[in-house]
């Protein structure tokens, strides 16, 4: 799947300084809300960088590599179980969790991805949705781990710091700077990771492995260690999820979730940086402003899915790119200088 | 013990002709479309909710509750086909997912909203039992199973004779020479989506009445089930799904039988990774091609 | 008249005068409760029962005068059955709406999740359908004092079922098949824990059913061929008629029986394969038949406002959970969640089976009564009042 970022005219020399601009701008907007927004709308937004992070992963494996994989839904359970479990019988403070959901979403992608990455696109996403199934299964049968259907309840909620120093997060803001404080910390290593040479090659991969190869990628432990890497992306959002909503059963590995994740990255735009960020804001912005009606909820949702698919096949991260790029041609004149000095 | 492994081998033809019959719509679609129907359960739950609204609303007989059940559920697959699924050709695979998820909510809630959410009881079928080699089967499963086997012969036929068969077999190889053939391929794509999602709701009505519970949601584990079918027949491989179709359905019951129902669903997904491990073009197919 | 951009704003102000008023003016006559259960999905199909009930009742009581002179409205919200779903649908209620009082969910995953929220926010969780043991044993005094249950517990129901099973009809062997939820596998574990009294009680097999499962041929023929007399079965209500109709097909009928609970009791499953559920032994929260005249009344009234349908076990714990809240409502004289709360927790309410208090897990005691299915009818056994036993923390 091609996807080019070709624009028509020379791009304005202002155009970075517009882009962090926004991005500087949207942050700080995100770190003000706690004292603006009441807790409902904090609980949207929390809601939207927990599925940022399994949609990081996504986006990851999806568009800077080109394999559709549905198991993001496999692996953000595996983290949330992972945390709960560590919390429950352990006591490991909160940072630990995080890690460990992250490192034990990896080792598990590895033996999953040697065979499944053999496989051709379709052949790949059958698969996937098979880690699905099963991992389910594994969940609800598995009881003297897991407790199966009774799930595990009363998570620990976290607590920052050593000893008598700790914070204790139990209050909506308190949660809300936390999340955004480990999405923020995600999404840079994203973008470290994509802006990097490792990311060059992934990109190449995408777009034409045969050539990849050729050019002396080793193809094969780059799609694993991506694959590897988009879990534990996803264990990082289980985890915060868990430690969120106290609450983990065999229902973390329902569809929904894998269907939300891949609906935020196409929607929000595959293999582009902003994609998941913006995908997952909106996700959440369109689901819960739908319930005002709820009998008309999903039906409303599966349309602006089919909208989605028709109008705006690349997502929305595209336009938001072309209204920066108009944003930073508004002083006009500096452009034109500026073309035809190039 | 023989006798009860033959007894479970027998369940699993059974069970393995519905899978087959749902599953061989889904593998025409993705053969011609090279999508993959995230909403084909529910054309399988419209069939079967059409075919009991004219049973208890008009009270006619459950033969012809199944011509009106998959005619509605044509007429509804057709708009469909027409608006939605024919502009997916040639565009990339995740087009079709989130296109499929889409129609697949909007379907099941438009039924919720029309009919109520709660489950109806389907009434109707020939549901008296009767003994075949000592086992006792209601009458409608010989049906099911004789309906299984007509369809299958008649879709083999139909590809290899007819010259609607012939575009389609043309189009699922390569859509860009059926183009310059001058075949019009919106109109097979149009036409392979009406006659796959016509078999899935044939099936739903079919089965309905011994599985007797009809709600929007129903058709959720059906598509589920059918991708492990599809993907073990080999994609866009017709007579490869019945196999796997039957196949699936007498290793489920084996495994429901002899460890337990509650690993039913993961045989075939497990089934499923084996196979993509070790024979990635599905059990009947000569190479892989996606 | 709205075309220049003065008269829009003007038209503005009016119109959004006319609606804080209209708004003003109704939020003094109504008051609004949450009500959150699945009404998209798979699970939609007890959804749509649970809010029928509810809102039944919500009817009734506003033309009996609803709570304090306001007419109770619901505002509902879709689970979906998936956690994250329920706890956004909640958050939205306690959030936004503000409403005191929610009753919810049906799924127990979503109702464990809501607690937490409900304790902070400090508004009354009622919930009238979920089973996991789990919720009561943090409810009360386990520590969410804000979360009330009026569902029984399938401990008391378990007991009494093997009970009746082993004593009253010599019955020995038993094959499980429940339903692969908390609901069904929480009730065999309990079923376990008591089954060491009998010691000539043995189970044959366990299986349990995925919640949309609708074909049991391959564990009949494992059940069949094991020689049990009767299945422990803890299961849906929809799916019960699948399971007569396939017993009788492969030729169960008359030779085991169905034991537990799963609304066999209702017409339309007994008329699924009468020579099936005849025999059958269950313990029941309510059933349609239960010659109550509330009851009656209730089953009545159901089928007159929704074309003909019958009620289930849903749309009645909805329903008598809705009366329960108005009920407590009055009983404190006020509408402020911490009053209901408190009154709730002391009350005595007349449901339309019995009398029902609550112990200090806010765990409603509820009276079942124990039936067995005999020529096409329910018939009433026993009845007993089901107790938790609590375990030690």
């Amino acid at each position: 799947m091609a996807i080019t970022l070709d624009t028509p005219h020379a791009p304005s020399p202002r155009l970075p300084a517009v882009r962090w601009g926004a991005a500087g701008t949207a942050l700080v907007a995100l770190a003000l809300a706690p004292l603006v927004l009441d807790s409902y709308y904090l609980h949207a937004l929390i809601i939207a960088m927990i599925f940022l992070l399994p949609a990081h992963g996504l986006n990851l494996i999806l568009g800077y590599t080109g394999m559709l994989s549905l198991a993001q839904g496999v692996f953000f359970g595996l983290g949330a179980y992972a945390s709960a479990l560590l919390s429950m019988h352990f006591g490991t403070p909160f940072v630990v969790n995080l890690l460990a959901s992250a490192a034990i979403a990896a080792l598990i992608a590895l033996p999953l991805g040697i065979p499944a990455l053999r496989l051709r696109t379709t052949s790949f996403v059958m698969c996937t949705l098979g880690f699905v199934v099963i991992a389910q299964m594994v969940a609800k049968n598995w009881t003297d781990l897991t407790r199966g259907d009774m799930g595990l309840s009363g998570i620990a909620r976290p607590k920052i710091g050593f000893g008598h120093a700790a914070i204790a997060i139990s209050q909506i803001p308190q949660y809300f700077y936390l999340i955004l404080a480990v999405a923020l910390l995600a999404t840079i290593a994203f973008v470290a990771l994509i802006r990097s040479p490792a990311g060059r090659c992934m990109v190449a991969i995408r777009d034409n492995e045969t050539l990849a190869e050729s050019l002396g990628i080793p193809t094969w432990s780059y799609k694993l260690i991506v694959f590897m890497l988009s879990a534990a992306f996803a264990g990082l959002g289980g985890s915060l999820y868990a430690h969120y909503e106290t609450v983990v059963s065999p229902l973390v590995f329902q569809m929904y979730y894998s269907n939300t994740i891949l609906i935020i990255v196409l929607g929000g735009g595959v293999g582009r940086v902003p994609g998941a960020i913006v995908g997952s804001f909106l996700f959440v912005a369109v689901t819960e402003a739908l319930r005002v009606a709820p009998e008309l909820r999903m039906i409303i949702y599966g349309f602006v899915l089919l909208v989605l698919v028709f109008m705006f096949p690349q997502g929305i991260a595209p336009l938001l790119e072309r209204a920066t790029e108009w944003l930073s041609r508004l002083g006009g004149k500096v452009d034109a200088k500026a073309e035809k000095q190039a | 013990m023989a006798n009860f492994i033959f007894e479970q081998i027998i369940n699993g033809v059974i069970t393995g002709s519905m899978y087959a019959l749902v599953a061989a719509g889904m593998t025409m679609i993705f053969g011609v479309l090279r999508a993959i129907n995230f909403a084909h359960g529910e054309y399988y739950m419209l069939g079967t909710f059409a075919a009991w609204l004219v049973i208890s609303k008009l009270e006619v007989p459950y033969v012809v509750a199944i011509v009106l059940g998959v005619a509605i559920a044509a007429l509804i697959a057709a708009i469909i086909g027409r608006l939605v699924m024919q502009r997916l050709v040639g565009s990339p695979f995740q087009a079709g997912v989130l296109a499929t998820i889409g129609i697949s909510l909007i379907l099941q809630n438009a039924v919720i909203l029309a009919f109520g959410g709660g489950y109806k009881v389907f009434e109707g079928g020939w549901i008296e039992p009767i003994e075949f080699f000592g086992i006792g089967m209601a009458q409608q499963r010989i049906v099911l199973i004789v309906a299984a086997i007509a369809i299958f012969a008649g879709l083999e036929w139909m590809v290899r004779k007819t010259r609607m068969g012939k575009a389609i077999r043309a189009v699922s190889q390569n859509i860009e020479c059926c183009q310059v053939n001058g075949i019009d391929v919106e109109s097979v794509v149009r036409r392979t989506f009406l006659l796959g999602t016509a078999l899935a709701a044939l099936s739903g009505i079919l089965t309905a009445p011994v599985n007797v519970s009809v709600y929007g949601g129903m058709g959720e584990s059906i598509t589920l089930k059918t991708f492990a079918v599809i993907v073990m027949g080999g994609m866009g491989n017709v007579r490869g799904t019945l196999l796997a179709g039957m196949l699936l359905g007498v290793v489920e019951s084996l495994v429901s039988g002899l460890i337990g129902l509650q690993y039913r669903d993961s045989v075939g997904f497990i089934a499923l990774l084996l196979m993509l491990m070790l024979r990635p073009h599905g059990l009947f197919s000569q190479k892989a091609r996606f | 008249m709205c075309h220049t951009s003065m008269q829009r704003l003007a038209c503005l102000a009016v119109w959004g005068a006319g609606a804080l008023f209209t708004a003003a003016a109704s939020a003094q006559e109504v008051y609004k409760i949450g009500l959150v259960s699945p009404l998209s999905g798979a699970n939609a199909r007890y959804g749509a029962f649970a809010n029928k009930g509810a809102n039944l009742a919500a009817k009734e009581i506003n033309a009996a005068g609803g709570v304090m002179g306001k007419k109770i409205e619901f505002v509902t919200g879709d689970s979906q059955c998936v956690p994250a779903e329920g706890v956004s649908a909640t958050k939205r209620m306690i959030s936004f709406d503000k409403l005191p009082i929610i009753i919810g969910d049906i799924c127990s995953s979503v109702t464990l999740a809501m607690q937490p929220l409900a304790e902070e926010a400090g508004v009354l969780l009622v919930n009238a359908a979920s089973s996991n043991p789990t919720i009561t044993y943090k409810a009360g005094v386990g520590g969410f004092k804000w979360t009330f249950r009026n569902y029984p517990t399938d401990e008391g129901r378990a007991a009494i079922v093997l009970e009746h099973a082993v004593k009253s009809r010599g019955l020995k062997n038993f094959a499980v098949l429940s339903v692969d939820s908390d609901y069904g596998r929480g009730a065999i574990n309990f079923t376990k824990k008591y089954l060491p009294r009998y010691p000539e009680a043995k189970i044959l097999s366990e299986d349990y059913y995925k919640e949309s499962e609708t074909d049991f041929r391959p564990v009949l023929s494992k059940i069949k061929n094991s020689g049990a007399q009767a299945i422990i079965m803890y299961g849906q209500a929809d799916t019960t008629p699948i399971v007569a109709r396939q017993m009788l097909e492969t030729g169960l009928a008359g030779k085991v029986v169905l034991v537990g609970n799963g609304e066999f009791n209702t017409a339309k499953t007994i008329a699924a394969a009468p020579s099936v559920m005849n025999g059958s032994i269950e313990a029941a929260a309510w059933l349609p038949e239960w010659t109550s005249a509330r009851s009656q009344k209730f089953v009545e009234d159901y089928k007159k406002a929704y074309a003909g349908e019958m009620p289930n076990n849903h749309a009645y714990t909805h329903w008598e959970t809705t009366h329960l809240v108005a009920a407590a409502i009055k009983s404190a004289n006020s509408l402020k969640a911490e009053d209901v709360r408190n009154a709730l927790a002391k009350l005595k309410y007349d449901s339309a089976m019995g009398s029902v208090t609550f112990d200090d897990h806010n765990q409603a005691v509820l009276p079942m009564v124990l039936l067995e299915v005999a020529d096409g009818k329910p018939v009433i056994k026993s009845a007993i009042a089901a107790k938790v036993d609590y375990p030690k923390q």
